[in-house]
């Protein structure tokens, strides 16, 4: 198949691994789908220390479901990408590893204190679920296929995310005033998500062409101010002066772009991030300290008769 | 030789084991299959599958797990306040789908 008819076949779930595919879109599916795995996994290890943070036996328990959910989504999303045939699962951990794998630029900032919880949980849970959503819609079957069981856990990352948030929110002034500060610090970074403005967007026309983008940044940063400005204000927390959101006659919202530190988004996509470096190498030195496990599992397996079996089956 | 059934409901639905039919090979499985289990109720589609190729894992072989309260892991446990979005009303939704099927087993 060329890219033209790539692009004139281009739908929901057209291709499969069954259909011989141009490199281009093989790379494109690849660079989108790899990029989301390893953000799935660098959100685990970002979220992880708050398991042992927990304040009740609750949080502990639906905190750590939750983690263990997200090392899952990346499993079946480095799946989804192996099946395109031009990076294996080993070589995109390594260069999630060694600093070459590209991942969302939340999780390149540490994260202190329980209060920014929900800044992940539910804010940033939930804008990337607006995004998911609508990748089930993706031209590339098996990407589509792992969004319907992501999509399906994800709803309760994001409630448990919000009942965290209402908690605080209800909580002692101290708590109300340390989580409002933590959204402060946080809503920048939410707010760039998305990415940059669709015009400034590196490799949006072709993935949409392709089927494999189904939403512009800048139509799902839209569609998530509409949705979480009117839930953050519920739970009484007040939207930062900056970036300036400015409110369409029609209710909806739109975010000024200059406000936002692009500079700083454009270090983090390139990996040259000071504390992104940090969350790359706390996972990396990780990985490295639980290797007899990896090992001892690999043997055991081999041992019982060469049924290893598969980490997304 | 003894041919294992599963019928599926409608387009999408998984297949969910109803018998088994005994029969000389796959044609004859599938004819007998669809007299005796496609008939009195809504059927989609069929599978018939030997009865040797199917592999059990029992309580004795496994300790499983399901038996804890994790309710926890459910976005229906969580009341909060204000319209959701979509996709997290729809998450919700299959979620609960899912638990109340769960219980027909």
């Amino acid at each position: 198949m060329n890219i033209d008819t790539v692009k004139e076949r281009a739908g929901p779930r057209e291709f499969s691994p069954a259909d011989e595919l141009p490199r281009e879109y093989r790379e494109a599916a690849t660079r989108m789908i790899e990029f989301h795995a390893n953000s799935e996994i660098m959100g685990a290890y970002l979220e992880r220390p708050f398991i042992r943070q927990a304040p009740s036996i609750d949080r502990k328990l639906a905190f750590s479901a939750k983690v263990q959910d997200e090392i899952g989504h990346g499993q079946l999303l480095y799946r989804a990408a192996e099946s395109l045939g031009v990076k294996t699962r080993e070589e995109m951990l390594d260069d999630l590893a060694n600093g070459d794998g590209k991942f969302l630029n939340c999780f390149h900032y540490p994260m202190e204190s329980w209060v920014e919880t929900p800044m992940i949980a539910f804010f940033v849970d939930g804008a990337a679920m607006r995004r998911q959503a609508t990748l089930r819609r993706t031209s590339w079957e098996p990407y589509a296929h792992a969004m319907d069981k992501v999509c399906f856990e994800e709803g309760f990352h994001v409630k448990h995310g919000e009942d965290i948030l209402k908690e605080l929110m209800s909580g002692s002034k101290k708590e109300q005033q340390m989580t409002q500060e933590a959204f402060e610090e946080w809503w920048p970074r939410i707010i760039q998500f998305f990415g940059p403005t669709d015009d400034k967007s590196t490799h949006h026309d072709f993935a949409a062409s392709v089927g494999l983008k189904q939403q512009s940044n800048d139509d799902l940063r839209n569609a998530f101010l509409d949705q979480y400005i009117p839930k953050a204000r519920k739970y009484g927390l007040e939207i930062p002066d900056e970036p300036r959101i400015r409110e369409r006659d029609d209710g909806t919202y739109a975010v000024e772009e200059d406000d936002l530190n692009w500079d700083e988004f454009f270090t983090i996509a390139k990996n040259e991030f000071e504390p992104g470096l940090g969350q790359i190498n706390g996972r990396k030195t990780a990985q490295e300290a639980v290797d007899w496990v990896r090992e001892t599992i690999e043997n055991d397996a081999s041992a019982a008769g060469g049924h290893a079996p598969q980490a997304a089956d | 030789m003894i041919w294992e059934v599963f019928r599926q409901e409608k387009a999408g639905e998984y297949h969910t084991h109803c018998g088994n039919v005994h029969a000389p090979d796959r044609e004859m499985a599938k004819q007998f299959a669809a007299v005796q289990h496609g008939r009195r109720k809504p059927t989609n589609s069929l599978w018939v599958v030997p009865q040797e190729e199917v592999g059990e894992i029992d309580g004795e072989d496994v300790a499983f797990g399901g038996t804890t309260d994790k309710s926890y892991r459910w976005a229906t446990a969580y009341n909060t306040t204000g319209a959701d979005a979509r996709e997290v009303v729809e998450s919700e939704d299959e979620q609960a789908t899912a638990e109340k099927q769960r219980g027909d087993d």
